[in-house]
């Protein structure tokens, strides 16, 4: 067939009039997202819930129970089990913080006195040229850093509370009509990019929702034996340092040391035997080793698709960027923005070729 | 921008329409209603000018297309010229409403067009995925397993023209042989002349 070169023009210029909507409501989407404060956090909850209870839903709808069931049935049991372990869970970790608050001078204290020995050691040394006083120093950094957190944990706890109140209606809207939602997005799409843009989304999809879910069993596993192991050696604080190891633990590479600092510091100030604080950290250890072991090359190394030396990299800049956050998901969104680039230069070449 | 306005106005005909080509269709004649209306949530409608290219041959494809309105043709290059330059489209076949085209990426792992697809006039095309088939599938295996057996006798039938196609064409190049040699050894018709 041979074409008007008018028509062609009219074509071309329609494909761009909808790939420059297209990414007009993609970037004020996002824009909005970064703009209003906690939004973000409430959204990447949100998708973390849509992607655990899509197995679920799949399973509800294919043994027959209709769709808007199957969506309700995990929120309802999710609800129900929230309220009733919150009631003793709750009780168990305010009880605990409240503690480690009360302690906090004395496990600060009881660092610095661990520094004083060597710190004195080096200052006889060092005496002509200089005094050094890292004990004294690292305790009163620890306590205005501590006072600080402790001062902001209203305001945690308000932000939590929101953000946790909103997730799940994002995510219950999001399983519900996210769907019907794509499909309008996808039909402005224009039609030279639809199949790129359509295959794109089923792998980004498929990529984060595996990724998601292996990240938060590997948390649930590291945080289950650490407070196995802590509990069987009778460390303090148990649940609280179990919650901690398997939050950090979603940040890799750093987050399992960050995860196995307070344990092991609230080992050490305690005064423990050295074969306690040994097991301590061979509790940090043995999470480590099945993680690692196991989960790591059996669930999610087949998941990223990125160098370790990426990996690092992604991290820090993610650190930079968003703080902790930013170090939790800088890795999926590295990875998915490889996947768009590799996408769209595959079809510059095909289109060249 | 007409399309923008579409979306809002003729949603509800619009379903019926992409309804009832599902239902006409040789891939989900199978279906009951519930598993129709599984199927009518998940497929995307495309609207393509005339002369406006659906997919290109040698481009990656991800799926298929049902023809609701307008005429599509399925093209290849010919490549017996040599150059590039001088590449040409010849026209295979042209599809009417209710003819389906790229089924086999539908299946395949990754891909490659055969062909060229272009609409030979305004189109509405309804769009069937591999990532749609895989969600039919995993929401409801028993329709998923209909397509897939309908897909596959689909698949089975244009094997069995294409065999015979090439069984033709061997035969044909086996008596244009055998009439070469006539034509160089004339005392195979006549060996009575010996």
């Amino acid at each position: 067939m041979i074409l008007d070169g008018s028509i062609q023009k009219k074509i071309k210029r329609e494909n761009l009039a909808k790939l420059f909507i297209v990414l007009a409501i993609i970037t004020s989407g996002l824009v909005a997202i970064l703009a209003i404060p906690g939004l973000l956090t409430s959204f990447l909850l949100a998708f973390v819930i849509t992607y655990l209870f899509k197995p679920i839903i799949v399973y509800l709808e294919r043994k027959g129970v209709r769709q808007i069931f199957a969506i309700l049935l995990p929120f309802l049991v999710l609800g129900l089990v929230i309220s009733l372990a919150s009631h003793y869970i709750a009780n168990l970790i305010t009880e605990q913080a409240t503690s480690f608050q009360t302690d906090l001078p004395k496990y600060i204290n009881g660092f610095a006195d661990t520094l004083k020995k060597p710190t004195n050691a080096l200052s006889k040394a060092l005496l002509p040229y200089t005094k050094v006083d890292v004990g004294e120093r690292a305790a009163s950094w620890m306590q205005n850093y501590a006072t600080g957190m402790i001062q902001k944990i209203p305001d945690w706890i308000s932000q939590f509370l929101s953000t946790l109140l909103l997730a799940p209606f994002l995510a219950f809207f999001m399983l519900k009509d996210g769907l019907t939602i794509r499909r309008s997005l996808f039909s402005l799409i224009p039609n030279n990019l639809f199949e790129v843009a359509l295959n794109l989304s089923s792998q980004i999809n498929k990529q984060l929702g595996q990724f998601i879910r292996a990240r938060l069993l590997e948390a649930l596993i590291v945080g289950l034996v650490v407070w196995l192991g802590l509990y069987s050696i009778g460390t303090p604080y148990t649940t609280l340092l179990a919650l901690f190891a398997a939050l950090t633990n979603l940040i890799p590479y750093l987050g399992p040391i960050i995860g196995a600092i307070p344990g092991i510091v609230i080992a050490f100030v305690n005064h423990d035997s050295f074969g306690l604080i040994a097991l301590v950290a061979s509790a940090y250890l043995l999470a480590q080793l099945i993680d690692i072991v196991f989960v790591i090359p059996l669930v999610v190394a087949r998941i990223v698709n990125l160098h370790p030396v990426t990996v690092v990299i992604v991290i820090v800049v993610g650190s930079q960027i968003m703080g902790i956050l930013g170090m939790i998901i800088s890795v999926p969104v590295a990875s998915i923005l490889k996947l768009i680039f590799t996408e769209f230069y595959n079809h510059v070449v095909d289109i060249r070729s | 921008m007409n399309y923008l306005w579409d979306n809002i106005f003729r949603r509800q005909e619009r379903q019926q329409d992409v309804k009832s080509i599902l239902s006409n269709n040789f891939l989900f004649r199978n279906l009951n209603k519930r598993e129709l209306s599984l199927a009518q949530t998940l497929v995307h409608i495309r609207r393509y000018r005339t002369g406006e290219a659906i997919f290109r041959q040698n481009e990656s494809g991800v799926g298929m297309y049902i023809i609701g309105k307008g005429r599509v043709e399925i093209s290849i290059f010919d490549d017996s010229t040599g150059s590039k330059q001088n590449e040409k489209e010849i026209v295979v076949t042209t599809l009417e409403p209710g003819d389906f085209f790229g089924e086999i990426s539908l299946v395949e792992e990754t891909s490659i067009r055969s062909a060229t697809a272009r609409a030979a006039e305004d189109c509405v095309l309804v769009g069937f995925f591999k990532s749609d088939l895989v969600e039919i599938l995993d929401r409801s295996p028993e329709a998923g397993i209909k397509i897939i057996f309908r897909l596959a006798e689909v698949l089975g039938r244009r094997l069995k023209e294409t065999t015979d196609k090439i069984s033709q064409l061997k035969k044909e190049i086996r008596m244009i042989g055998e009439m070469q040699e006539v034509t160089r050894d004339p005392r195979r018709i006549h060996p009575e002349k010996n």
